[in-house]
């Protein structure tokens, strides 16, 4: 299992030590979301045994900043995403081919509805699930939380949409273990696998991106090299 | 009044908490306990708070390094990991929880979860973001004060 965190400085702890606590969390990686972070994936995957993966979120005003931003940093980070919050961003996001994850929807006045749903599906763009207001917010903000991830829960099952689940730590004190988010999710509403399933799929999209940057990828399915033995056989 | 016969007494399980808190956080038993109750509360409400029934036995904090454990009924330790989960402050310290386990008595739990090292802290001097800057270090944990804030890093950020 997989979470995405921000690193210093716009979290209170560096790349390395969430990473140390992300490993005695038990989770088997962790991407950064931090562009401005300055960290050594090698090292730290040496040193805590937990994989590391460059990623960037976006953070922009406007779909039209965001585009800029996209075609600049999309070669050089494995995991691409951007921050939702307006329903602008949100419907410019999920109809990118090029975003892998569209975070905090409903954040700020962000909403989310069944054509944003269907265009993710269509443009493989993974939705967050934000789990950071349930546990760290109390009374009326967390109300709103709760509900707005009800509703994207209703949305994203009815269409299938693919999601990331992720807590969005502000330090490494706010990381919790994948059995506890299982225990809050189910506190919720949501079904425990439905959220470990969530925390897997940033490794999954870790380990296509890193496919797909890799030398030998051409197309989805298609490989370099010689022909398969079975294929010889039906000669 | 007479206690109940063993047969008809509630069941417990024991959960093993770890709480990693900063350096100089002294909060005690009953600000954990009362910041469970009020997790717990806020959490799964009242009749559940009620059949989670979440009271902190043997609580212990040296220098940031916390041990806790919590008592539950048995068959509510899904509740009672999501309430525990939901603690992020204790007397709006910041602090990280983890269930290291669960056991059926109080000793089983102690004996195989608790008591672990803490480790030493000795306050170093580190170069960090281009400036020397104080710092307090546990093996290879730092906490790097800057004027404004104070970041937590590892013995990677300095090399």
């Amino acid at each position: 299992m997989y979470e995405a965190v921000p690193a210093y400085p716009s979290a209170d702890s560096t790349a390395s030590r969430m990473a140390k606590a992300a490993a005695q969390y038990g989770y088997d990686g962790i991407v950064i979301r931090t562009r401005e972070a300055e960290y050594d994936p090698a090292a730290i995957a040496e040193r805590y045994g937990v994989d590391v993966a460059r990623g960037v979120e976006i953070h922009a005003e406007t779909p039209e900043s965001a585009s800029g931003s996209i075609g600049n940093f999309r070669k050089e980070y494995t995991v691409l995403a951007v921050r939702g919050g307006t329903n602008a961003l949100n419907r410019f996001a999920v109809e990118q081919d090029r975003v892998d994850v569209l975070t905090r929807p409903m954040a700020g006045d962000g909403d989310f509805n069944h054509v944003l749903a269907r265009a993710a599906v269509e443009h493989g763009v993974r939705v967050e699930f934000d789990f950071g207001p349930v546990l760290r917010q109390t009374g009326g903000k967390r109300v709103q939380a709760l509900s707005a991830l009800r509703k994207l829960r209703e949305l994203v099952t009815q269409y299938d949409t693919p999601y990331v689940v992720s807590v969005r730590p502000r330090s490494h004190r706010h990381l919790r273990a994948p059995r506890e988010l299982r225990a809050v999710g189910e506190a919720i509403g949501f079904d425990p696998d439905w959220i470990e399933a969530g925390l897997a799929e940033w490794g999954r999209l870790v380990a296509r991106n890193r496919e797909r940057a890799s030398d030998s990828f051409i197309a989805p399915g298609v490989k370099r090299g010689k022909y398969e033995k079975d294929d010889r056989r039906t000669r | 009044m007479k206690h109940l016969p063993k047969h008809i007494r509630p069941r417990w399980r024991y959960l093993a908490v770890g709480i990693d808190a900063p350096i100089d956080a002294s909060f005690d038993r009953g600000d954990f306990q009362r910041e469970l109750w009020y997790s717990a509360g806020n959490l799964l409400g009242d009749p559940g708070s009620a059949d989670a029934d979440l009271t902190v036995y043997t609580f212990s904090l040296t220098d940031g390094r916390g041990e806790a454990i919590v008592r539950t009924r048995r068959g509510e330790t899904g509740p009672a990991r999501a309430a525990i989960a939901c603690v992020h402050a204790i007397d709006d310290t910041p602090v990280g929880v983890r269930v290291r386990g669960i056991s059926g008595t109080v000793r089983a739990c102690e004996e195989r979860y608790l008591g672990r090292a803490t480790g030493e802290i000795y306050e170093n001097e580190v170069a960090f973001g281009g400036d020397r800057r104080h710092a307090d270090r546990r093996s290879d944990e730092l906490a790097i004060h800057l004027p404004t804030a104070t970041v937590c890093a590892t013995q990677l950020d300095i090399e």
